[in-house]
């Protein structure tokens, strides 16, 4: 009797999970087809003025189809814009072992130059900045969790690269920091210049374009020396200060916020050996949220330029300069006295600058909140504003 | 133009080991294959039993006491297996068509093109430079895994031995120093054991190479950098040194074998392994002296800035660090194999050895190790495949094995899924070779054992 009970479950039980595999792979299946069918003619409707509308559309069309699934909609394509706005929160990636860029404290919250602009992406979409979840990445993971999905924004003091740019499917916006790689070594070495360093064991991080650098440089200048090579700087930093290495290379900010948390006195050699420009960076094939983040990042830098700050920025709603009035998504009055508001079509809302420096700042801001600490000054760097002699230079916001 | 040719001595200069690019791409293919084979053979299977089932049915249709379909437990058994089929069906192939629309959309390259790429990078100790091909590169992190390998698993096996013996021993101290030990790092996980062996015993405990400690006259070099031992360099004539020595060892097995049947008619004590090493050196002796020091020791050397390390034998201090903290950690394991095993086995043999009078040695030697080691050597090779698999958390101390090779490599923008698909590839090949060679072993104790 009870044997006969089992075997009808066991029946019963088989013949759903028959019917459910089934019916699994007709709806993915259908799912693929609509998908292409919805990219198609997004694709051919143009992408002028019609951003708004198009989000609207995939939003609505996607819940009706699938209901709750997220993940689905979320790894199958779709705009990323609309899933940021609709869960409410922007997923960044980040780092968190790297003093003044990203770096997080004991009680797990994150801070830092690169997570600030986690802050001003989310304060530009979502108009609040704290509406940012960082996942905190090691080098050689972030690619791949950005190709994934995972994240929708990696801000990971990330170097812009052809080789990235093409065989990683990322799409690198503009440039937060102008940085190069340089050597750092203790005090008492011996080592002076970069030629100093024959077969000296050189520590550098897994994972990083550092490596290919410093394999291609010293090659080429006939400098032997061994890589010892770290997954994360927790374990690179302390083989530094016991000498298993002596020089340890990275970005040169890098290397400066570290020798301000030593206790050991250290050098910097004078050799820059590479261009290593940091920003954010989108995957490729959503050009819709390549360019909201890249305007949300150009605006700290245009508000630098424009002199407006946090703390001056509510002085300016009475501004007469019309492109500032523009930039903040103020009204602006024609001669027939109708105030209209400028809309650029970015699929962001018109105040977001505004939001943008009440929440987080301006480049300055920024800037000397996060790296004047470690030691680093903007006055007179590639990073400062192009009207003062450096490389932030960003079109205008009209 | 003056064109030199390659003179024999130059013809080492590039590495290219046992044809690497083929060496992946055969794996790949290997999978491939393996992957369709078993699938024809599930559905084969599948198939013939329906045969089967209908042609049963079909032979007995008058038989009264056949039971309907969908009570026949074989047809039941045949439903079952569908559904089984069915759901792994299913769920590969929706985590497939998921990453295949996620990889279109952003445009991700699939092929394997990339395997012939410069890798550029390189590694500590290894002649792979930047221009070498990834392929290469992944054939230099594999062989650097096989080296701790190589070292780590036989003296994890001899050290999980002495221990196992020890937590059974009467004397009361070595019985609690080993079981303290066990019990200790038993209960850590493998990477926090890495990591406080490389930092707390290795990176802080010897000085830098500009301060090596250099122990017994500078034979021993010890530094957190590198170690360097003494070791054994051939000279002139060392080839026809090496053919005698194996002659020599040939020679040595011969007189064991006699000494055997000596033992076997005679009843006379056979001491072959006496007679074995004796037969050994003195052959060695006489070639040496014959043939004018053929090998010669070689002293290790640092030099004045404590950078290059010359002669001797060398060694990483990662890879001292990792493959010491593994063994540490496995022969934990092993050691509680090892005294499982021995409590099996029954006690009567125990008895019957001390009322022969063997002594203590000769009761472990002849009598209960081997009959242990036949119930532990299944569990062993457990052991075996994890010390293998635990290998890839080098990746947190700055060892160049082959899964830290992988993440240099997503540095330089090679992709990940083909990487990590070689990578799976890479353990999979060593776990099931690993396996193959301790179920063989396995098979030949078992015989024994009538």
């Amino acid at each position: 009797m009870r044997k006969h009970w089992i075997l009808r479950l066991v029946a019963v039980f088989l013949g759903f999970t028959l019917l459910a595999a089934a019916c699994g792979n007709d709806s993915s299946d259908g799912d693929a087809v609509e998908q292409d069918g919805g990219d198609t003619g997004g694709d051919t409707g143009g992408d002028g003025g019609d951003t708004g509308g198009d989000t609207g559309g995939d939003t609505g069309g996607d819940t009706g189809e699938d209901g709750g699934e997220d993940t689905v909609d979320l790894v199958q394509g779709g705009s990323v814009l609309a899933k940021v706005q609709d869960a409410g929160v922007v997923e960044c990636g980040g780092n968190d072992t790297l003093p003044g860029f990203g770096i997080v404290d004991a009680d797990g919250a994150f801070s830092g130059f690169d997570i600030d602009f986690c802050g001003v992406i989310a304060a530009a979409v979502l108009g609040d900045a704290s509406a940012v979840n960082v996942t905190p990445l090691l080098a050689a993971q972030r690619f791949p969790t950005l190709q994934s999905g995972e994240i929708d924004v990696l801000i990971r003091n990330t170097t812009w690269t052809a080789s990235r740019d093409g065989n990683e499917q990322a799409n690198f916006l503009h440039t937060t920091f102008y940085d190069g790689q340089g050597f750092m070594v203790r005090d008492d070495s011996s080592i002076a210049t970069l030629a100093d360093a024959n077969n000296a064991s050189i520590c550098v991080l897994t994972g990083t374009t550092t490596l290919l650098n410093l394999n291609a440089v010293l090659a080429d200048r006939g400098i032997a020396f061994t890589p010892v090579t770290f997954e994360s700087n927790d374990e690179l930093n302390p083989a530094f200060q016991a000498g298993q290495c002596e020089v340890w290379t990275s970005d040169a900010s890098q290397l400066a916020a570290f020798a301000a948390t030593m206790d050991i006195p250290t050098r910097i050699l004078p050799e820059i050996i590479s261009k290593e420009p940091l920003g954010p960076v989108v995957a490729d094939g959503d050009t819709q949220w390549a360019q909201v983040v890249n305007w949300a990042t150009m605006a700290t830098i245009q508000a630098w330029e424009f002199g407006i700050n946090q703390e001056n920025l509510s002085s300016f709603t009475d501004s007469e300069d019309t492109n500032i009035r523009r930039f903040l998504g103020l009204p602006i009055v024609d001669g027939d006295g109708n105030e209209s508001i400028a809309e650029v079509g970015l699929g962001l809302p018109t105040d977001f600058a505004w939001n943008i420096i009440e929440q987080v700042g301006n480049y300055e801001d920024i800037f000397n909140r996060n790296l004047a600490g470690i030691g680093l000054t903007l006055a007179g760097s590639p990073n400062d504003l192009w009207t003062n002699g450096g490389l932030q230079y960003v079109p205008p916001f009209r | 133009m003056h064109y030199v040719s390659a003179g024999p001595g130059e013809a080492h200069g590039h590495t290219t080991n046992w044809g690497d690019v083929s060496m992946i791409r055969f794996l790949l293919a290997v999978l491939a294959v393996a992957v369709v084979l078993t699938g024809v053979y599930v559905v084969g299977r599948l198939i013939y039993d329906i045969v089967q089932l209908i042609g049963e049915r079909r032979r007995s249709k008058n038989d009264a006491a056949l039971p309907p379909l969908w009570r026949d437990v074989k047809a039941l058994g045949i439903a079952a297996q569908i559904g089984v089929l069915a759901i792994i069906v299913a769920v590969i192939a929706y985590l497939r068509s998921n990453f295949l629309t996620r990889a279109e959309d952003i445009g991700l390259n699939l092929s394997f093109d990339f395997l012939d790429q410069p890798a550029g990078i390189s590694i500590a100790d290894n002649p792979l430079g930047p221009n070498d091909t990834v392929s290469e590169a992944l054939t230099q992190g594999f062989l650097n895994t096989i080296r701790v390998i190589l070292i780590g698993i036989p003296a994890a096996l001899i050290l999980g031995t002495l221990i196992g013996i020890a937590r059974l021993s009467s004397n009361w101290v070595l019985q609690k120093l080993a079981t303290g030990y066990v019990e200790f790092f038993r209960n850590i996980p493998p990477l926090v054991v890495i990591i406080v062996m490389w930092r707390v015993v290795f990176l802080e405990g010897f000085p830098r190479s500009q301060e090596a400690w250099k122990p017994l006259g500078g034979w021993f070099i010890f530094s957190n950098n590198r170690f360097a031992f003494p070791s054994l360099l051939g000279q002139d004539n060392f080839d026809a040194f090496r053919l005698i020595l194996l002659l020599g060892l040939l020679a040595a097995a011969a007189v064991a074998v006699w000494r055997t049947r000596v033992f076997n008619e005679t009843g006379s004590p056979h001491h072959r392994v006496l007679w074995g090493v004796g037969t050994f050196v003195g052959i060695a002796t006489v070639a040496y002296v014959a043939l004018g020091a053929p090998i010669a020791t070689s002293k290790p050397a640092l030099d004045e800035a404590g950078r290059v390390f010359s002669g001797g034998l060398r060694m990483q201090m990662p890879y001292a660090a990792l493959t010491t903290a593994l063994v540490i950690y496995t022969a934990t394991h092993i050691a509680e194999i090892v005294r499982g095993s021995i409590l099996a086995v029954h006690r009567g043999q125990v008895e019957a050895a001390n009322a022969l009078a063997l002594s203590g040695f000769q009761r472990y030697r002849f009598v209960v190790l081997p009959q242990a080691m036949r119930i532990a050597f299944p569990p062993l090779i457990n052991q075996f495949l994890n010390f293998s698999k635990n290998s890839s958390l080098a990746i947190a101390i700055g060892f160049s094995e082959v899964t830290s090779l992988v993440n240099d490599l997503f540095g330089q923008s090679q992709p990940a899924p083909q990487l990590i698909l070689i990578l799976m590839l890479f353990y999979l090949t060593l776990s099931l070779v690993l396996s193959a060679v301790g179920n063989l072993i396995n098979r030949r104790l078992q015989v024994v054992g009538r």
